[in-house]
């Protein structure tokens, strides 16, 4: 009974429907190859080129155009094909219930990231992929559709055979997998009618069929990256994190051996001397001077714990144990320029988390601060789910360039936790820096 | 007692000057880098040179490895190194050819600045002065060698402060005991650790900390 039910469900319907887009589209891409020769004889038509006698400012300006164009197609294949991967994989959400998740975004919006896109490219090969993976699809909806067609025959028969007695008619045509099936007889109908019946049940399975391996190639290519890839990338974040981590090492000891250390060396060397000064008992030896040691010392005592503080606060700023959002507040009223915070957090997103984005906010401002010449910087932080975007805007110069030293550390950090930054920032400004982290490494 | 003096940071540099003028020493140079350290004591040869191990550019060992040129192009310089922490290799390398005139403290000694000014004025005058922290790691590097391990706990304390350089009267002072005591002691660290005990020059107890420090 299912098998009889089964070509009249819900289910079965917008499989149709998505192999009826998936032979479109395999239609449509086809149609691109056919499409760019086709507009080049156009325009060579156009231009008289085709003409015995080519004008002489032909040749250089398809020169121009043909390298022109295909690089146009090298720059264009990978977004559009993020585009209509996209498309597909939302298509085989709502009407076959499976859902691919997005590939990670593009790096960035340059040329390089535009070209260099693997999920992109992936996406291409998905939609070349379509070509072949459409014809079974096509046939499964062939006779999904002509299957019904069929099955009517034995009831349309009647409706033409009102014409007088002795006429010569010729045989009516149905088409089925099994060939044209001709028939001049109402008993030939039911024959007609028995391969409709047997294309309209076979039709879910073919059409099943059809779709399984389409959506084998899109979990492959519209999804993210493949395992390997991930171990590749996560094998090289870690490297980097683990670099990172020695370098912080490094700069902590520096900092402590060169701040700190140091100024405690010569603060208990001047309390030295003053000791001596003061001498052991009786009067002192040479109060003037002990006085002066003493107040060395004690300036001394009081750089050294400005030193630690300032190391505190750059190891881990206590007010960040707050939450994000009073962290971002005092750090927005210690910046040169005037910052507007907004944050928007529905839940407390994980302690690493938040000290990577406040870090990430703090060499925001600074950059900000000492090259934008900025009149004002807003930091804001919004969470959805299970993601967070620290966004800071700038009415600067613009130019940030996010290959540079800093920007491209930023995003190596971020990286660490499969974290993205975008950079937009044209020549003359305005700046926007966003930053994408997971609440939860 | 003539000094120059190789400090990166200002403040530690200006107050080693100030401490030692006070001294009666004369400052002929006070540099921030190893090779101003270099041309300074060729031109001035001192009596001694205070040098810290981390300098620019690179902020690694720059310092000792100019203390070791100058003990090898001035050997009647003195050489007093001067860090903020002590390695054991660099105390065997700058005692590695010629344990005279040579000292390697940690920059905390200069609270105590009698210490530290007994300790500039043995280097200058070809003595030695070795950090207790480098003595200490020394002693619990040598615990393996046959003998130390026999020593009495205070044995071990003289041995220590031999090894820091300090003559037997300045022992005496320190453990506050007789001279005579001290050279007891010495006589039977001498035996247990097997080596000639013929006179108390600190060469001889020198040799004692090349022994167990490998």
């Amino acid at each position: 009974m299912t098998a009889l039910r089964a070509p009249f469900t819900a289910a079965v319907l917008r499989r149709a429907v998505f192999c009826l887009v998936g032979v479109v589209s395999a239609a449509a891409i086809l149609a691109v190859p056919a499409l760019v020769p086709a507009l080049g004889a156009l325009i060579l038509r156009a231009t008289g080129g085709m003409s015995r006698q080519p004008a002489p400012a032909v040749a250089p300006i398809f020169l121009v155009l043909f390298p022109l164009t295909v690089a146009l197609l090298v720059v264009l294949a990978a977004p559009l094909g993020r585009v209509t991967g996209g498309m597909h994989r939302r298509l085989a959400g709502r009407l076959l219930g499976v859902h691919v998740d997005a590939p990670p975004p593009r790096s960035s919006n340059r040329l390089g990231a535009l070209v260099a896109d693997g999920p992109g490219w992936r996406a291409v090969g998905y939609g070349l992929l379509k070509v072949p993976l459409a014809i079974p699809q096509g046939y499964g909806l062939f006779c999904y559709v002509l299957g019904p067609v069929n099955l009517s025959y034995p009831l349309w028969w009647p409706l033409f055979r009102n014409h007088p007695p002795g006429t010569r008619l010729g045989p009516v045509w149905a088409l089925t997998p099994f060939g044209l099936l001709g028939t001049r007889t109402f008993a030939g109908t039911f024959l007609i009618a028995a391969a409709g019946l047997a294309m309209l049940l076979v039709a879910p399975w073919l059409m099943r069929a059809g779709t399984a391996p389409d959506l084998a190639a899109m979990r492959r290519l519209l999804g993210p990256r493949r395992l390997a890839e991930r171990v590749r990338e996560l094998q090289a974040s870690r490297a980097r994190a683990i670099d990172d981590a020695a370098t912080m090492m490094r700069r902590l000891e520096r900092d402590l051996h060169d701040g700190a250390q140091i100024r405690l060396a010569t603060l208990a060397m001047n309390l030295g001397m003053a000791t001596e000064k003061l001498g052991a008992d009786g009067p002192p030896p040479d109060l003037r001077q002990a006085r002066e040691l003493v107040a060395l010392a004690h300036r001394g005592a009081k750089d050294a714990l400005a030193d630690l503080r300032d190391l505190v606060r750059g190891i881990h700023p206590p007010v960040l144990d707050n939450g994000l959002g009073d962290a971002l507040a005092t750090l927005a009223t210690s910046s040169a320029v005037p910052v507007a915070v907004s944050v928007d957090l529905p839940d407390r997103p994980a302690p690493a988390i938040e000290t990577i984005a406040y870090f990430c906010a703090a060499e925001l401002l600074a950059n900000a601060a000492k090259h934008s010449r900025a009149r004002g910087v807003g930091l804001g932080v919004a969470g959805a789910g299970a993601r967070l975007t620290l966004t800071v805007t700038d009415d600067g110069v613009g130019g940030a360039d996010p290959d540079g030293p800093g920007l491209a550390g930023l995003a190596r950090r971020v990286g660490v936790v499969d974290g993205r930054m975008r950079v937009h920032s044209p020549a003359g400004g305005p700046t926007r820096v966003e930053i994408d982290l997971p609440t939860h490494a | 007692m003539r000094v120059v003096i190789a400090e990166d940071a200002a403040m530690m540099r200006e107050g080693l000057v100030r401490l030692l003028t006070d001294r009666g020493f004369e400052v002929c140079a006070a540099v921030a880098d190893a090779d101003a350290l270099r041309s300074a004591t060729a031109a001035h040869l001192p009596d001694v040179a205070v040098v810290d191990i981390r300098m620019p550019p690179t902020h690694t060992d720059e310092g000792l490895r100019a203390a070791l040129d100058i003990r090898r192009d001035h050997p009647d310089v003195g050489v007093l190194v001067f860090s903020q922490y002590v390695e054991t290799r660099y105390a065997t390398r700058l005692l590695a050819d010629r344990p005279t005139g040579v000292g390697y403290l940690l920059k905390d000694r200069v609270a105590d600045v009698a210490d530290f000014v007994d300790a500039l004025t043995r280097v200058a005058s070809g003595g030695t002065a070795l950090d207790p922290e480098v003595v200490g790691h020394l002693m619990r590097a040598g615990q393996r060698i046959t003998g130390v391990a026999s020593l009495t706990p205070r044995e071990r304390e003289v041995l220590s402060l031999m090894a820091e350089g300090r003559s037997n009267s300045g022992i005496a002072a320190a453990l506050v005991i007789t001279p005579g005591v001290v050279e007891k002691h010495v006589a039977n660290i001498f035996a247990k650790l097997g080596l000639p005990s013929s006179d108390t020059d600190n060469r001889r107890v020198l040799a004692v900390l090349r022994h167990i420090g490998g």
